[in-house]
């Protein structure tokens, strides 16, 4: 597999065989085996938020951060379901982190499991496109080996939902058997599933998996684990990132006019060597160019409005 | 653009019986406050004929069915109880003796009609919507014997409609205010307590004649209750739900919605009721599931999917409105 080739492919949104998929998650997991639950990450990186599949602002993000030639980039997950292009966006991610392994890191969003998959569109979307599931079950093999997290220079804990009551140091976060489908309980289900909230202590989330946690909790974390701040995705954010609990931890979101119907924009999150924070702003490319051929196409395989 | 309005009856549809398959609906209000009795069953036999009289409108179904994102079954449970309750307690403050009358607006597949004239045996119930589809419904109507039973036995021998004693089904074109007009005196009582239905309705037509429709009737039925479920566009500056909603039907199905930016809040939309009505009130889908919906309910729709996403939630169902104007 040439992986230039199928990098160039990718980012046209064109079709890669079966066969192809196949090596590149396969070395992928050679890849991801090898890595811990917890990777660390040295400055100055960019963090991004939920993609779901939204490819051509996926090209985007690279465009107006700087681009994985020259920078280094953490994912917290949510990279399939919802958009038209769940496949294309994560299987470019996974060329990229091949291409350049320590540019790239990639941890686990709810989304990347078989379950949630088969509802919220990547599975449907692997039909459409190969007429079989191969490609789908290929691709979930590779979901079980996505790390949990990230610490930036020891003071930045980057994860996909949240906190868990399990965890209260990194090392029980270590100690997970993470090579498996997302559990619906405990603190691996927790870490990607879990939202930040003005409760007092930990509450039942409205999602139908993991917790609320509270300003009390986020300060025991940061305290017990000597972090300044927690960067996490998972919830839509109309400007693209919100800091909460005197900015103690952070929510990015990175798929701008989310669904193609939200009309949110996006954000990246660049932590700086000396810790600083430069949010990076950006809009969702149009549904058409300038000469009106359609770049998303509009003819939605799901119905997403209320008739 | 008429045909892209009449369209919207099969994805209104194909979303309630997603619901249904996924144990959405029927929630227990509807099966107790409402006495919605047999309501998965009634539906799988109506999809059940449309499968074999209309294969586009099955295969839809179908689709819907197998996509079924939360989402989209949380709102279309939201708004099937919400006009079904409304429903449910203007029949019942009427007397029960005495005769009252719905009129159900772009009625589409809708079977609402079923629960509630097997509970009161002085309504009368009349179904209003484009030719296509009410020719298809009546046919429906006609062949699938449980329906039949309901809505009662065909009193003349129209293949494309559907009348009985207390149940007009009648193609009419909401845009035309005077053939609407015409029949509705012919079929209906203005001295009568009355009901009208329109749900995803007002949003697809003009201004002026959406709001002639609403003037006209008003004024001529003596007293009545108007429910009314649509979207609205949002009226602050940076929210871009609205045209893009307006953008993405345009274009995808060149579905036209010319009032959203208009009446594009809870204010504004009802103020088009406000200045011919008694009393109106009027909230979000969002604020009625925060308020309405038990937590109890709540536990138990959150335990048939896994919902990804509540700010999108929030989001969407703050553009949807339900109102309610009485006179």
């Amino acid at each position: 597999m040439k992986l230039d080739e199928t990098i160039t492919l990718l980012r046209q949104g064109k079709h890669v065989s079966e066969e192809t998929v196949f090596v590149l998650c396969l070395r992928a997991q050679e890849l991801l085996m090898n890595e811990a639950n917890v990777t660390h990450v040295d400055t100055p990186v960019t963090i991004c938020g939920d993609i779901h599949g939204q490819l051509h602002d996926l090209l985007t993000l690279f465009d107006k951060s700087g681009g994985v030639e020259h920078n280094k980039y953490i994912f917290l997950g949510d990279f399939v379901d919802r958009g038209f292009y769940s496949l294309e966006s994560f299987l470019l991610l996974l060329c990229y982190k091949l291409r350049y392994p320590d540019r790239i890191t990639m941890i686990r969003g709810n989304h990347e499991t078989r379950q949630i998959t088969k509802v919220y569109g990547f599975y449907d979307e692997i039909m459409r496109k190969y007429g079989n599931s191969n490609v789908w079950r290929y691709c979930c093999e590779v979901f079980d080996y996505l790390s949990l997290g990230a610490i930036i220079n020891g003071r930045v804990f980057c994860v996909h939902g949240g906190l868990s009551p399990d965890v209260t140091t990194i090392n029980q976060i270590r100690a997970i058997d993470r090579k498996q489908e997302v559990p619906h309980e405990g603190a691996m289900c927790d870490l990607l599933w879990s939202d930040p909230d003005e409760v007092n202590t930990w509450s039942l989330s409205p999602r139908g998996a993991g917790f609320l946690f509270g300003k009390n909790e986020v300060e025991q974390f940061l305290h017990t684990n000597d972090f300044e701040l927690i960067a996490r995705a998972h919830q839509l954010v109309m400007e693209g990132y919100k800091e909460m609990f005197d900015g103690g931890l952070v929510t990015v979101w990175s798929a701008p006019n989310y669904c193609y119907r939200c009309g949110n924009v996006a954000a990246v999150l660049r932590i700086e060597d000396t810790l600083d924070r430069n949010y990076m702003i950006f809009e969702a490319v149009p549904a058409q160019d300038d000469v009106g051929n359609a770049i998303i196409p509009t003819k939605k395989p799901q119905m997403d409005y209320f008739l | 653009m008429d045909r892209a309005v009449q369209q919207t009856d099969y994805d209104a549809f194909s979303c309630k019986i997603s619901a249904i398959n996924k144990k959405y609906l029927p929630c227990q209000k509807e099966l107790e406050f409402c006495e919605m009795k047999g309501f998965s069953e009634l539906h799988m036999a109506y999809v059940h004929r449309l499968k074999s009289l209309n294969k586009r409108a099955f295969g839809k179904v179908q689709r819907a069915v197998q996509s079924g994102l939360p989402l989209m079954n949380y709102g279309t449970y939201l708004r099937t109880v919400a006009i079904d309750v409304e429903c449910k307690s203007f029949l019942q403050n009427a007397a029960s003796n005495s005769k009252v009358q719905v009129l159900n607006l772009g009625c589409g597949s809708d079977l609402r009609m079923i629960y509630f004239l097997e509970q009161y045996p002085h309504l009368r119930w009349i179904d209003l919507d484009f030719a296509e589809s009410v020719s298809l419904k009546a046919k429906i109507l006609r062949t699938e014997e449980q329906l039949k039973k309901v809505v009662g036995e065909l009193r003349d021998a129209s293949e494309t409609e559907y009348v009985s004693d207390r149940y007009f089904l009648k193609s009419c074109n909401l845009n035309n205010i005077e053939k609407v007009l015409e029949l509705l005196t012919e079929i209906t009582d203005p001295e009568v307590p009355t009901l009208i239905i329109t749900e995803c309705v007002l949003c697809y037509m003009d201004l002026p004649k959406s709001q002639a429709l609403i003037h006209k009737l008003i004024s001529l039925y003596k007293s009545g209750t108007w429910i009314s479920y649509d979207p609205i566009g949002g009226d602050d500056v940076n929210d871009k739900f609205g045209s893009i909603m307006q953008t993405n039907l345009r274009e995808s199905r060149q579905l036209e919605l010319p009032t959203l930016m208009v009446f594009n809040s809870t204010k504004k939309y009802a103020q088009r009721f406000e200045e011919v009505s008694k009393s109106t009130e009027i909230e979000t889908m969002w604020q009625y599931y925060v308020r309405q919906v038990t937590q109890e309910e709540k536990n138990r729709l959150k335990s048939l999917q896994f919902l990804d996403e509540i700010e999108e939630l929030q989001l969407i169902f703050s553009h949807y409105v339900l109102l309610k104007s009485s006179w």
